[in-house]
């Protein structure tokens, strides 16, 4: 109470008003999003001030939403949301989990134990369980050619919980297959290569994977053809547009000729570039029904386009920067920075190039390309927030995809690796633990059901027969998961239920930490003025 | 046609903007209308490099501003993020799609539109309506009364920049910054704004949008950025702008960092001031390292300073503060869309200059100051007549704050336009008038600015139905200077239709105390052994070496404006 002496404003709860404020928090977030789990949970549709919609049933994107203002939910929340960043997924389970972990340790608490040792059960039972989950997992050999069953599996129990049946497993097959084309032995995968495109146009359902590239704009010349096959692709950022010399060069001109000529000088060396490129053209499409394709990351200005346009090139001006990169992923050839070195190595290849136009926007597809490490997924949807929201599912998708592919494991699914750790703590750690410990590994072994629990009960279920259910085969020495239909145990390796093993080693280690920290809190101080109210 | 693509960062910014807006739109209107003086229908004023034609997917065809708009989320109001015309027909409660499972739907309490929004809407209703910012003057009884509440609504009520804004934005023109929520978190100082436009896929989205109307010109003049520098949105904008230099190497950015009136007041505690301090100092630096011309505007009590001889402004009002910069603004953009016709024409502009060329004569002279001064006479005196008390030197007025009065510099140069001047009484100047009137006023003058650009326009600044009451009593409906006060304290778009506007960039060492204060108070509070801001300026990312690049910045910025200053990085 010292702090008082200094500065009397300043508010402070004491030791159990302070955990309880903190428990409460936790309680409420997990209240929130505790609908959300699973295959049978709850979409949120969020309706904003002006009447936009926003759907969701991801976790990361909820609290994202949500204005939180209580200091300990924060907290939680930046864990949850930072999970996501790491692994990409598990932001509804962390936040469950640390829930749960408080609503166990109150009960303990207020019978009077002190929160430092059930932390230290805590700790125990974290290393425990960890090492547990090595055991538990399923290792995946990954090699040359990645087990294509077991990645759409994974890829189809994450987007399952995100969208319906029918589209999310239209969307596992998509998926797969654009992780797989972007992979490169050795290396690890970057995400950014698949690009995520849509159209407000048609239906969910038309969401495709296309091989090759989608861009979001198209030529600007009338007389550029709309389609093309065959398609030589030159991939350049060179500036195709008159500009004023270096903007700090500082030229100074005394009459209208002088000026004329500087602006002649400036022309011809941009039709001196349009000239190379035009020569090129010429030189690889001499006479057959070969076509020219130029993506320009700078600008082409009109008369330039006209230039092109009357060698018969179609040309796209200020490519986005990431699609240099995806073009010479996905056409070959290289992307040239000026027209000095320009040989027909550079060109890359495309089977089809053709522009679709939706009022006033335009998509250029390039398609049918050799042998493609790009890809785009072209996600349709008739209106913006549906499209929001299979993107959201599209990104977690690919995340578990890669995961899966790294990680080269997976762990078996529908709450199974949550109740056979539970049954391991309780069986074999906890007698091993000397003293009150025990109690803490006990309530991290509980609070480990949540999982299981949760998704009983967004299906209807009643909880108790569905844990008694499911440790009891356990006990029978089977690995078993939860049926969200009938509630009777199920094998989830014949159900094809699996989740990422980076994901549960996340949500494990993240968990118990954030939780301690919380139940060891002693003291809420708020001094200082508060700024969101003006006195 | 060289287009011009406009992004308003932050709050304030906005709100300069949306009055920026409003001007244009009330220009687009009055061109329109029949009724309206003819001084609005000169050709000589290309819309087109602000605007963009589009196309909706229903096949309706739209004309927006090249804008890209960043704020907070829940900083639009009653405004969907989609804009008011790309909306697609929604059913209230629609049917979700996606799910098969159930739903359960969480609606915030609906923004209620403001008196003023409302009558917009109505008149979209009626399909006959061509232009969208056809004031109706000289309408029937019943309307009139309605403007008057109108007027008086938004006095009192606005909350937010859309709250009086009656232009319809592209989709693409409005970006919420999703999960930085209005008022929700402090967001005051450099370094909390430091993260945010690298987290998640943030950048690239921003990025986006600015390539969006970026890729649809066919020559781009320039990026002109209004930033809210009073917090974190000047970190997020100098991201941002560090983008655009690289994507855009030789597209002109002209950057008004604007400041609002509300930035000033908290100072109270050392440890805020030192804060404070250090942000301006870091603010500038990064801010003007990637742009080509930085004007830094917003004085801390507008309504105090000699800009506001002739207006009545609130100074704990955005809405008021915003319409002065706004004004200036739109002043300075008028030569950016003059065209050049044939010499048979009749006059109506001169003086055309684009981007390049106003950056090039203001920074790129001998001296390569890129640090400019705002001045503003609003409304400009008349040429001639017994109401003439001062020149239009004496009335311009700096919008730049901490600079050096009546300071002497050979090497100034300055680039003054005016618009809508008025010879005496309510009788418009013609171009030349206005341009002999210039120069004589140069010729009598004592310190001659070692260059001086003039740009004149007939059209003088249309005073739109949101534009906030803040004329004085001395000010005539076609913004001509009273002999003697008209009754009513202040007059709003109601009583005053049009105004004469002046304003002028200027780059002389009148902006020296501006940049030594922050010179100073970095080296003071950050770079300086034991200097009390070194733990703050770690935590906003800043090792010991930015700090003293920055500082090396600032004595080069002081040496080129002050050849003598004694200042330099090693002279403490």
């Amino acid at each position: 109470m010292s702090l008082r002496v200094l500065n009397p404003n300043a508010e402070v709860l004491n030791k159990s008003a302070a955990l309880h404020m903190n428990i409460n928090a936790a309680k409420g977030l997990q209240d929130v999003l505790k609908t959300n789990l699973g295959p049978k949970g709850t979409i949120k549709m969020l309706v904003g001030g002006a009447g936009d919609i926003k759907l969701t049933k991801d976790g990361n994107t909820l609290l994202k939403e949500m204005q939180i203002q209580n200091p300990t939910a924060i907290m939680i929340a930046r864990t949850a949301v930072a999970q996501d960043d790491t692994s990409g997924d598990g932001t509804t389970s962390t936040v469950l989990f640390i829930g749960e972990l408080m609503k166990q340790s109150e009960r303990y608490i207020d019978e009077g134990m002190h929160p430092r040792v059930l932390v230290d059960g805590f700790d125990i039972a974290k290393r425990a369980t960890l090492q547990f989950l090595e055991k538990f997992k399923t290792p995946v050999v990954m090699g040359d050619e990645p087990d294509k069953e077991i990645l759409k599996m994974v890829a189809r129990t994450t987007v399952r919980t995100k969208l319906y049946e029918a589209l999310a497993d239209q969307l596992t097959d998509i998926l797969v297959n654009a992780v797989l084309c972007i992979r490169k032995p050795n290396e690890p995968i970057d995400l950014f290569m698949v690009e995520i495109m849509h159209m407000r146009h048609k239906f969910d359902v038309d969401t495709r994977l296309v091989e090759g590239l989608v861009l979001d704009h198209g030529s600007r010349h009338p007389d550029m053809k709309r389609r093309a096959e065959n398609c030589y692709i030159l991939t350049c950022n060179v500036s195709l547009e008159y500009e004023k010399s270096e903007v700090n060069a500082g030229f100074f001109y005394s009459n209208a000729e002088q000026r004329e000529a500087m602006v002649a000088a400036e022309r011809r060396q941009v039709d001196e570039r349009i000239k190379r490129i035009i020569e090129l053209k010429n030189k690889v499409c001499s006479g057959d029904d070969k076509n020219f394709v130029v993506i320009n990351q700078k600008g082409i200005d009109p008369p330039s386009l006209d230039l092109l346009a009357r060698a018969g090139i179609i040309a796209l001006r200020r490519a986005k920067r990431r699609n240099m990169e995806r073009l010479v992923l996905a056409c070959g050839g290289e992307a040239v920075n000026s027209v000095d070195d320009l040989t027909p190595d550079c060109l890359g290849w495309a089977g089809l190039v053709y522009e679709h136009v939706l009022g006033e926007e335009k998509y250029t597809f390039v398609e049918n390309v050799k042998n493609p490490h790009s890809c785009t997924i072209l996600i349709k949807g008739p209106n913006d927030h549906t499209i929001a929201q299979i993107k959201d599912a599209v990104r977690d998708g690919l995340r578990a995809v890669k995961n899966t592919i790294e990680d080269e494991a997976v762990v078996l699914g529908a709450g199974a690796f949550e109740v056979a750790a539970r049954q391991y703590l309780i069986n074999e750690v906890k007698k091993t633990v000397q003293g009150r410990a025990q109690l803490g590994v006990e309530a991290f072994a509980d609070a480990l059901l949540v999982v299981p629990k949760t998704l009983a009960e967004n299906s209807g279920l009643d909880t108790q027969d569905v844990i008694i259910g499911l440790t009891g085969e356990h006990d029978k020495g089977n690995i078993v998961g939860l049926s969200q239909h009938t509630g009777e145990p199920i094998d989830p390796h014949m159900e094809g239920i699996f989740d990422n093993y980076s994901v549960k080693r996340q949500i494990i280690n993240s968990g118990p930490v954030i939780s301690s920290q919380l139940l060891l809190v002693d003291e809420v101080i708020r001094a200082g003025r508060n700024m969101r109210k003006p006195t | 046609m060289k287009e011009i693509v406009t992004i308003q960062l932050g709050g304030f910014a906005n709100f300069v903007g949306s009055h920026f807006w409003n001007f244009q739109d009330e220009l687009l209107g009055l061109a329109e209308d029949p009724h309206a003086d003819p001084v609005y229908k000169n050709k000589s004023l290309d819309m087109d490099v602000f605007y963009r034609a589009g196309e909706t997917q229903q096949g309706i065809l739209t004309y927006t501003p090249r804008l890209v708009s960043i704020d907070y989320q829940g900083s639009l109001g009653s405004l969907s993020s989609c804009g008011s015309l790309y909306n697609e027909v929604q059913s209230d409660s629609p049917h979700v799609v996606t799910w098969s499972g159930s739903v359960s739907r969480q609606a915030s309490e609906p923004r209620t539109k403001n008196l003023f929004l409302q009558s917009l809407y109505e008149e979209q209703e009626t399909p006959s309506v061509l232009g969208n910012g056809i004031k109706k003057k000289n309408d029937d009884c019943r309307s009139e009364i309605e403007d008057k509440d109108i007027v008086e609504s938004l006095e009192n009520s606005v909350q937010f920049w859309t709250d009086f804004s009656k232009v319809h934005y592209h989709p693409r023109s409005l970006y919420e910054l999703n999960g930085l929520w209005v008022d929700a978190q402090e967001f005051d100082n450099y370094g909390i704004g430091r993260d945010v436009f690298s987290d998640g896929l943030r950048g690239e989205e921003m990025n986006e949008q600015l390539r969006f109307f970026v890729e649809e010109c066919d020559h781009i003049q320039g990026i002109q950025v209004i930033v809210d520098d009073s917090g974190g949105f000047s970190s997020l904008a100098s991201d941002f702008l560090e983008n655009i230099a690289d994507d855009y190497t030789n597209t002109p950015v002209l950057l008004y960092s604007a400041r609002g009136p509300g930035s000033y007041m908290k100072n109270t505690s050392q440890k805020e001031s030192i804060s404070r301090a250090l942000h301006d100092a870091i603010s500038f630096s990064r801010l003007s390292a990637f742009c080509n011309l930085i004007v830094p505007i917003g004085l801390p009590f507008l309504s105090q300073s000699k800009v506001s001889n002739f207006l009545r402004i609130e100074d704990s009002k955005p809405y008021h503060c915003s319409a002065v910069y706004a004004a200036a603004l739109h002043s300075m953009s008028l030569p950016f869309r003059m065209e050049q016709l044939g010499p048979n024409e009749i006059l109506d502009v001169s003086g055309v200059v684009d981007f390049n060329g106003v950056i090039q004569m203001l920074a790129g002279q001998a001296r390569q100051n890129m640090v400019a001064t705002l001045d503003v006479a609003m409304p400009a005196p008349p040429l001639t007549g017994e109401q003439k008390k001062q020149s239009l030197q004496e009335s311009l007025h700096s919008l730049t704050p901490e600079v050096a009065e009546d300071v002497e510099d050979m090497y100034a140069v300055e680039h003054l336009t005016i618009h809508g001047a008025l010879r005496s009484g309510t009788n418009r100047a013609t171009i030349s008038e206005v341009q002999d009137s210039v120069y004589a006023a140069a010729q009598n003058s004592l310190t001659l600015p070692r260059f001086s650009h003039l740009s004149v326009a007939q059209c003088p600044l249309p005073i739109p139905l949101p534009f906030p009451s803040i004329m004085g009593n001395l000010v005539g409906q076609h913004g001509e200077i009273l002999g003697s006060p008209v009754s009513g304290s202040r007059r709003g778009s109601l009583d005053v239709h049009s105004i004469p506007m002046a304003a002028r960039l200027r780059s002389s060492n009148a902006i020296l105390p501006f940049i030594e204060k922050r010179s100073v108070n970095l080296h003071r509070f950050g770079i300086n052994r034991g200097a009390r801001g070194s733990e703050l300026l770690r935590s906003w990312g800043f090792g010991k070496d930015d700090l003293e690049d920055m500082g090396e910045g600032y004595s080069k910025m002081i040496k080129t404006l002050d050849p003598h200053s004694l200042v330099s990085s090693d002279s403490e």
